[in-house]
């Protein structure tokens, strides 16, 4: 980690060095257009890097990291003469007046994007920072759930990521395909749930989603459990008595462990674990982890295309760099950062209102994530986003369903997690 | 039905681990009057060393408790040397503000040491579990609560048997008097945060096998030990036991008759009546 | 007479400020000014009354959340609502009071007390829709300064520099009345006060009442600077910490504490983050944790009476 930001540094210095060279060379050439051009884009990621959500704050941190070297390594933004950007680090402690005096700080430091930041909560305090900047400048959220927070009359706010509209629809869809494809359906389900902000909108969506589209299963039991929990044996005895099919969960990454821990030793039989939108699932750790038992977790979540050219080089970038897998943190928040370098191309300059008139413009085709074009709706959500059903098989999440960009057979129902060998 | 009785054995095995590290706070607070606000953050420095030999040397963290519980001896002797002793004769809150700062610091480092990724001790065992019937029991929880309650019973012979031990208990109930003898206060302070301090590393590495934990897992076991504590009486051994039960099957049967979402609000309500009719706790003797 | 003038000073300097320092500048400013009003509130129970609150975030949200959901609910005006909210925040107050200070815990107990009755409100909010359950309570945005909203951080510097004012004014007061009085009397040994006919009960819950009820007009301030609620932070015991810290580090149980505190630990919060934060993660925060440990060590009294020592012992004449 500590050598990662020193190379970034070193980078940064060499390429101001090379930028000045070529800055010379310019002021020959092209005097009028260069000279009142900035030679380096600060981007602001702010992210949960201390705190309960480090462990998210580290990928989508080096998601964003990635982001921005490939940008640079790919000549930076042309427009503005070939610009490198820099990544200016942030740090929310999960906290919203800490989130809120980092906006500012870097807005002090000279930001001219920011990134960040994982929890909606942080976010929003990102927001009101914005708002009351008497210079602001925009934010992309490459990862943020509350659909209030692109509601909030702020032109500058964007959203790489997907709504939990879709998300809670997709993971419906999925789930009635994979009944389809297997001819197996499940009568009964559970659902638990961790109490945060994710948790709750991920189950009334899941709630909403499963209601509209008549899904043939009832939730027998739907089971809430605190953020601290440290022991989940009880309410998984709980799950257990309800005898369901199908175990929903929306989980963070200890919990994740916790349960598939517990439901091994009291020998819960489902047909499938599966996230409707779950951020512990796929995250590398779970599946290092819990090895065998990991295997065959479903998770309805925004990912990234695996049969397009681009995605996979970034995510063979990825893992040879980080040495884990590109899920949807580390995907989305590079993501989040190759849509700002796209606005800035277009856009020709790092003036905020700009960039907000090139922004409302995006129709990106060739991207990493999963979903269609990236585009903005006029409050900044990203409507062509969308998600994947992935599942864990020989310790790496790969993607079931859409059937189009299917890394490999689904299976389910899964194998008795106590009969894995 | 048996839904009850398996919360009710589930609450009572992880009651037995609350009530190792519960003992730890016990002791410190009793001698020291400090409130050890980085308690669970020296819990999880125990899990992490534990972690760390069993990953580079294979050692079964029911061994390498004599390692980290001695680890974090000297870690907590080293805080109460370094630090606390320093300003006993400071305003009482500013011991609170101190132990903040330690909390901090532990954690943080920790999380620049090990990362932010949870950490689990896959030991082969990690898994088992026996059945009665329909009720199951995890074989480490059994494990680590039997131990738990051996290394208890030691640290309550070593007060109650030795000259050393005799001195901290001296020095609990009355540290005039241990002045007036000529108890070298400090030393006994260093001695009694180290072992407090022992207490609950060595709580943390019987908790690896079955509960995966990250840098910021320590608060929670912070302010558990806290209402431990409390319920079971300040000070008293048996009542940090008869504590930790309480809570683990209060959390657990509170999952069960309440919503999960609410159940540490048992142990809480029941902290709440401790304190108004009972403030020794439960089995402590005055105050 | 210097000391006016010192304080006239002050105060054109603090009107003036934030049209010279840069917008970016100003929420430092603000959550300075803010944390210490929060601090002075705690100082009343915690410095002058001597009963360490371990809880008070729990105020803080009844009075952050009574604003909001009245005004979105009831389109009562937050102005008016936060004074419904400090009602309510008193009125807990004097059950939790009651309930401790007739039970006689003191001390450690009392801390404790305090911290299981804000964990305990915070499990109850989570589970009230009213309150927006887990998912929190975003408020909407309308520059309106009739519902607490400004465009721009200048009016909620003058606010925040206002409630600050406000609140020491009120502690100022407190301390040259007998109230204030007996309060210390308490603190520096509450057996003795009883002994001397000193209603410490009553004079104890008075100073929870108002610590707790000042407290919640802070948590309105919050509502309307971050525009979301959530129990899970503005509920949290750290949260509650934070609320504590500042007046210790200053020293608690005087007027100048809290400020000071506050602006002491903003700044090394700051500094950390500006200089650390681009480093290992966790790096920043174990760097301030260093810092708390370094003030307690070398102010171990805290800042502002270490300082009145020192300035004390070099014009030995003028003792305050």
């Amino acid at each position: 980690m500590a050598s990662r930001v020193k190379r970034a540094g070193v980078d940064r210095r060499t390429v101001l060095k090379g930028m000045g060279a070529a800055g010379a060379v310019g002021v020959l050439g092209f005097p009028a257009v260069l000279r009142a051009q900035v030679k380096e884009i600060k981007i602001g990621s702010i992210q949960p890097m201390t705190g309960p959500l480090a462990a998210i704050g580290k990928t989508t941190r080096q998601g964003n990291q990635l982001a921005v070297d490939h940008v640079n390594a790919a000549g930076g933004i042309k427009s503005m003469g070939g610009a490198k950007l820099t990544l200016v680090p942030g740090d929310t402690q999960y906290k919203p007046e800490v989130a809120r005096a980092e906006t500012e700080r870097l807005m002090r430091e000279g930001a001219h994007v920011l990134v960040g930041a994982f929890d909606s909560g942080t976010i929003n305090a990102m927001i009101q920072a914005i708002k009351q900047a008497t210079k602001p400048i925009p934010l992309m959220i490459d990862i943020g759930a509350a659909d209030q927070l692109t509601q909030q009359g702020s032109k500058y706010v964007f959203r790489s990521f997907v709504t939990t509209q879709t998300l809670g629809r997709k993971g419906i869809e999925y789930m009635l395909e994979m009944f389809k494809i297997s001819g197996v359906t499940p009568k009964r389900a559970v659902l638990l749930h961790v109490t945060d902000l994710f948790g709750q909108v991920q189950k009334d969506r899941t709630l909403e989603w499963h209601k509209k589209l008549n899904a043939p299963f009832e939730f027998v039991e739907i089971i809430a459990y605190p953020t601290t929990t440290q022991d989940l044996s009880t309410e998984v005895a709980k799950a257990k008595a309800a005898k369901p099919d199908l175990l929903l969960a929306v989980t963070r990454l200890n919990d994740a462990i916790l349960l598939v821990q517990e439901m091994y030793k009291q020998r819960v039989e489902v047909q499938a674990i599966m996230g409707p939108g779950n951020p512990g699932f796929y995250h590398p750790n779970f599946s290092k982890t819990l090895g065998k038992l990991a295997e065959y977790t479903l998770d309805n979540v925004p990912w990234y295309n695996p049969k397009s050219a681009l995605t996979q080089k970034v995510a063979a970038d990825y893992e040879k760099r980080f040495g884990e897998q590109l899920t949807t943190d580390s995907g989305w928040a590079y993501q989040g950062v190759m849509v700002v370098a796209d606005i800035l191309e277009r856009a020709g300059s790092t003036d905020p209102d700009k960039f907000v008139e090139a922004g409302r413009k995006t129709n990106i085709k060739d991207h990493v994530t999963s979903g269609g074009n990236i585009q903005f709706s006029e409050n900044g959500d990203n409507i062509g986003a969308s998600t994947a059903m992935i599942q864990i098989r020989d310790g790496r999440a790969r993607v079931v369903l859409p059937k189009e960009t299917a890394e490999t057979q689904l299976v389910y129902p899964v194998p008795k997690l106590w009969e894995r060998g | 039905m048996s839904l009850y009785v398996q919360a009710i054995v589930n609450g009572f095995l992880v009651g037995g681990v609350y009530s190792l590290m519960a003992l730890g706070l016990s002791l410190i607070f009793g001698v020291m009057r400090v409130i050890n606000f980085a308690h669970g953050d020296m819990m999880v420095w125990g899990m992490y060393l534990s972690y760390w030999l069993f990953v580079t040397a294979g050692v079964d963290p029911y061994l390498s408790i004599l390692v980290t519980g001695s680890a974090v001896f000297l870690l907590g002797a080293a805080v109460q040397k370094g630090l606390v002793n320093r300003i006993l004769d400071a305003p009482h809150e500013m011991q609170i503000l101190l132990m903040l700062g330690v909390a901090l610091v532990l954690e943080n480092v920790a999380l620049m040491v090990w990362g932010p990724d949870p950490r689990r001790v896959s030991t082969t065992y990690a898994l088992s579990t026996f059945w009665l019937g329909p009720i199951v029991f995890d074989l480490p929880k059994v494990a680590t609560f039997g131990l738990a309650l051996a290394l208890a019973l030691g640290l309550y012979l070593f007060l109650k048997k030795t000259d050393l031990g005799r001195m901290i208990r001296a020095a609990s109930d009355n540290q005039i008097g241990a002045l007036l003898v000529g108890t070298d206060i400090l030393k006994v302070f260093t001695l009694a945060f180290g072992i407090g301090a022992a207490c609950v590393g060595a709580a943390g590495s019987l908790m690896t096998p079955f509960l995966p934990f990250s840098p910021s897992t320590g608060l929670f076991f912070t302010v558990t030990s806290f209402n431990i504590v409390i319920i079971g009486g300040m000070g008293s051994f048996l009542g940090a036991f008869v504590g930790g039960l309480l809570v683990g099957m209060s959390e657990s049967l509170g999952a069960v008759i309440l919503v999960p979402s609410l159940k540490e609000i048992v142990s809480f309500v029941l902290l709440v009546l401790i304190l108004l009719f009972r403030p020794q706790g439960l089995l402590g003797s005055g105050r | 007479m210097l000391r006016l003038g010192l304080l006239a000073a002050a105060g054109a300097v603090l009107v003036f400020l934030p049209f010279w320092v840069p917008s970016t500048w100003q929420n430092l400013l603000i959550t300075t000014f803010y944390y210490a009003y929060l601090g002075q509130a705690w100082n009343i129970l915690g410095g002058y009354a001597g009963q360490l609150s371990l809880g008070h975030a729990a105020f803080f949200a009844i009075g952050a959340y009574t604003s909001a959901v009245l005004a979105s609910q009831y389109a009562i005006s937050p102005w008016l609502g936060m004074f419904a909210g400090a009602a309510l925040a008193a009125l807990l107050s004097l059950g939790i009071g009651y309930l401790g200070f007739r039970f006689g815990l003191r001390g450690f107990y009392f801390i404790l007390l305090t911290l299981a009755a804000a964990e305990i409100c915070r499990l109850i909010a989570l589970h009230l829709p009213l309150l927006g359950g887990y998912t929190g309570l975003f408020i909407n945005f309308t520059p309106n300064p009739w519902q607490f909203q400004f465009q721009g951080k200048i009016p909620y510097y003058f606010i925040a520099l206002g409630f600050l004012a406000a609140g020491s004014g009120i502690v100022w007061l407190l301390q040259r009345s007998k109230l204030g009085a007996y309060l210390v009397a308490i603190r520096e040994d509450e057996d003795a006060s009883e002994a001397l006919g000193v209603d410490t009960f009553r004079y104890k819950m008075i100073a929870y009442a108002l610590s707790a009820a000042l407290t919640a007009l802070g948590g309105t301030f919050y509502a309307y600077y971050q525009y979301y609620l959530q129990p899970n932070t503005v509920l949290h015991i750290n949260h509650s910490v934070d609320i504590m810290i500042r007046p210790i580090v200053g020293g608690a149980g005087t007027i100048l504490g809290p400020v000071l505190g506050s602006f002491l630990l903003e700044l090394l919060g700051e500094f950390s983050r500006t200089y650390f934060a681009g480093g290992m993660a966790g790096l920043s925060v174990a760097i301030y944790g260093v810092l708390l440990v370094i003030v307690v060590l070398f102010l171990p009294r805290g800042v502002y009476p270490t300082l009145a020592h020192l300035m004390r012992r070099r014009r030995p004449g003028r003792a305050t």
